[in-house]
């Protein structure tokens, strides 16, 4: 006989932003079968609704700190965090294509279901507690946005993008299913806590399942970098950043990130941050290599960001940077005792980075022509004569990106700085504080375009009703984090403790 | 067991092993490509019914299901699809020599591990632990045990057919 569990011991309420999110995909796809198609605009009121009631209910069950589902699911304040930017991502999002897929002829309903699928795949990904689910978003996370970002089919660029995108993710994804099977190899499970359980003991025996689990662990970052794309697996980067329609890119410069770095962290804070040389080290194994990979992700992206004339390009290689910094957070995690500073400081500048990087694609989008056009940095020219304050938000999301005071993406850099150093990775923030300056360069000439060089200026058509509410909201959010750290420090405080350590 | 189940045995598996063997090398020797995917097929058949022979009813079915159901029609597809190389007759395959090499070398290798313990010795499965095909089928939609990745797959499943239609449907 078969024994029917009942519904009750599924602990299903602290799982419901993820799964009401995957069953109201559906709901967006039925109902859009039935929406006229000139009238696509409801469909996107529809999911946004749907964002919104996710976003609500994430906030209820926020620092619950429960298990679901025989125990692959954790409902932490880590998982809650990760949803509230991949909720934030994709409500933002929303405001930006709407108005976007429209003029540029790209108008589909399936575009927003697809889009839900991402961000539940983020979430999923967010609070997974086993290699099989943490894989299996890992694909629901990926796969829409190869989709997406071919989306532009008239365009042979947005073509090789999806195609691009997908080969190399198809190949990032079988790394990841080869080490998640090395390390269920070495250690006989595969939920998280159990891998973790049983490290200490391998680390002690200095058996070969020890070299299994270091290969394991590898494969799995190999495959996971490939998503947040950091070097050297960050080549696919620019082409598809620049092929992609803009709206899809910016999810996918948050999102991926959010979701990847999800992931990572959780591997190597609940998994293996005892993967160590020997008993007693306080060091993991794995340190050096992620610094290493860190360092020369800030140095390769921020130095060739220096050289690149198109907007979306540049973007491009200012995320293949900024993955580079928080993966110094993810290298900091791996001294024993500095990992929950760590993993606080790399979610608040994932945060930091969404609203920062959401503003600045949405003011790229005002600027964009119909057909794609006008996303080089002389376009830029003169902008602020023409639409001031499109240009100051613009200018605030240039400095946020480089890490100025006032701005978000100065509270990320300060708390991801101070937690490499307390984790002795004194050069490693040396290069990252050295490469912010760089970076200084090219964000800050965008300012000097839409500032001090002549030019008509653009009259910025792209900011329509709906792109105005994104670009305000994502400068509401880097202002408010800026002014304010302790809002969003607070808010994980209360879990890190409690929670996942 | 008795000598007449032995036999049975016997003679199912020397049956397997010729569709097997057979359809393996049907595919290598036939030079069009669609009888070629027909010859896999073949195969693939064989080996579902080593499936059988090995008490693993549930594979067996798995084999007919998704490689036989699915890739070899995908294989037929494909092949079909890329009409030009439906008819090919010569042979196009340079590198064959280095290829034989590698099938044979790699043969060697299994032999060895399966002869030689080189990996540890093959322990005998111990006898309690019988999956059924209705332990899977528990495991899978029980709260306690897969249900979450479960139900994520046929989620992800969903959105790769939404995605493939989007990106294949003609303008309308």
């Amino acid at each position: 006989m078969i024994d029917v569990p009942s519904i009750a011991d599924l602990n299903l309420t602290v799982t419901f932003p993820a799964v009401f999110l995957a069953l109201f995909t559906m709901v967006v796809l039925i109902v859009d079968l039935f929406i006229p198609k000139d009238r696509k605009i409801r469909t996107a009121h529809l999911t946004l609704g749907g964002l919104v009631v996710a976003f609500v209910w994430n906030v209820l069950v926020f620092d619950s700190n429960q298990t679901a589902l025989g125990g692959m699911y954790i409902a932490d304040s880590f998982s809650g965090f990760i949803n509230f930017i991949a909720l934030t991502a994709a409500i933002i999002t929303c405001f930006l294509s709407v108005d976007y897929l429209k003029r540029t002829g790209i108008e589909q309903g399936e575009f927003y279901s697809l889009l839900l699928f991402s961000t539940a795949g983020v979430m999923f990904m967010g609070a997974a507690s086993d290699l099989i689910v943490v894989f299996i978003a890992l694909e629901i996370l990926s796969i829409p946005l190869y989709v997406m970002a071919a989306m532009r089919y008239r365009d042979a660029k947005s073509e090789e993008s999806g195609l691009k995108y997908f080969i190399l993710g198809a190949f990032a994804s079988a790394f990841f299913l080869y080490g998640a099977a090395l390390v269920y190899g070495a250690t006989g499970t595969t939920s998280l806590p159990e891998i973790f359980a049983s490290v200490e003991g391998i680390v002690a025996t200095d058996s070969g399942a020890r070299l299994y689990l270091v290969l394991g662990a590898a494969l799995i970052f190999v495959g996971l970098g490939f998503k947040v794309a950091v070097v050297p697996f960050h080549m696919w980067t620019p082409d598809v950043y620049e092929g992609a329609p803009t709206p899809v890119t910016a999810f996918m410069s948050v999102a991926a990130k959010a979701g990847g770095f999800a992931a990572l962290l959780r591997l190597m804070v609940i998994a293996l941050p005892e993967l160590t040389a020997n008993i007693g080290d306080t060091i993991a194994i794995w340190q050096t290599t992620i610094a290493i990979v860190a360092a020369a992700t800030m140095i390769l992206g921020n130095f060739v960001a220096i050289v690149q004339t198109n907007v979306k390009r540049m973007l491009a290689y200012s995320s293949i940077a900024h993955a580079g910094y928080i993966l110094m957070g993810v290298a900091a995690v791996g001294t024993i005792g500095v990992a929950e500073e760590a993993t606080r400081a790399a979610l608040i500048y994932m945060l930091a980075y969404t609203f920062t990087n959401l503003g600045a694609f949405a003011v790229v989008m005002a600027l964009e022509k119909d057909d794609g056009s006008g996303t080089q940095i002389a376009d830029f020219k003169g902008l602020s004569r023409s639409r001031p304050l499109l240009a100051v938000m613009m200018a605030f999301f240039m400095l946020s990106l480089t890490g100025v005071p006032t701005t978000a993406g100065f509270i990320g850099k300060f708390l991801l700085f101070g937690a490499a150093l307390e984790a002795g990775l004194v050069l490693l923030t040396i290069i990252g504080v050295l490469t912010s300056v760089v970076s200084a360069y090219y964000y800050v000439r965008i300012i000097v375009n839409m500032y001090l060089e002549d030019g008509e200026g653009d009259p910025a058509e792209g900011a329509t009703q709906y792109l105005n509410y994104a670009t305000y909201a994502a400068f509401a959010g880097t202002l408010i984090i800026g002014l304010f750290p302790f809002l969003a420090v607070n808010l994980l405080d209360t879990m890190m403790i409690a929670g996942l350590f | 067991m008795t000598f007449n189940e032995l036999s049975w045995e016997a003679l199912a598996f020397g049956a397997f092993t010729i569709l097997t063997l057979g359809g393996a090398l049907g595919v290598v020797f036939n030079r069009n490509l669609v009888r070629g995917a027909v010859w896999l097929v073949v195969s693939l058949f064989g080996v579902a019914g080593f499936f059988v022979l090995l008490s693993a009813p549930f594979l067996a079915a798995v084999q007919v299901l998704v490689y036989i159901g699915a890739i070899g029609i995908l294989f037929t597809f494909a092949v079909m699809l890329t009409r030009s190389m439906t008819n090919l007759s010569e042979r196009f395959n340079k590198q064959a020599w280095l290829s034989a090499l590698a099938a044979v070398t790699l043969f060697l290798l299994i032999l060895l591990a399966v002869i030689a313990p080189i990996f540890g010795e093959i322990a005998a499965p111990s006898s309690e632990v019988v999956a059924t095909t209705e332990d899977l089928g528990v495991a899978l939609v029980s709260g306690d045990k897969f249900v979450l990745p479960f139900e994520v797959a046929s989620l992800l499943l969903t959105a790769a057919m939404i995605g493939a239609i989007v990106i294949a449907r003609e303008e309308d």
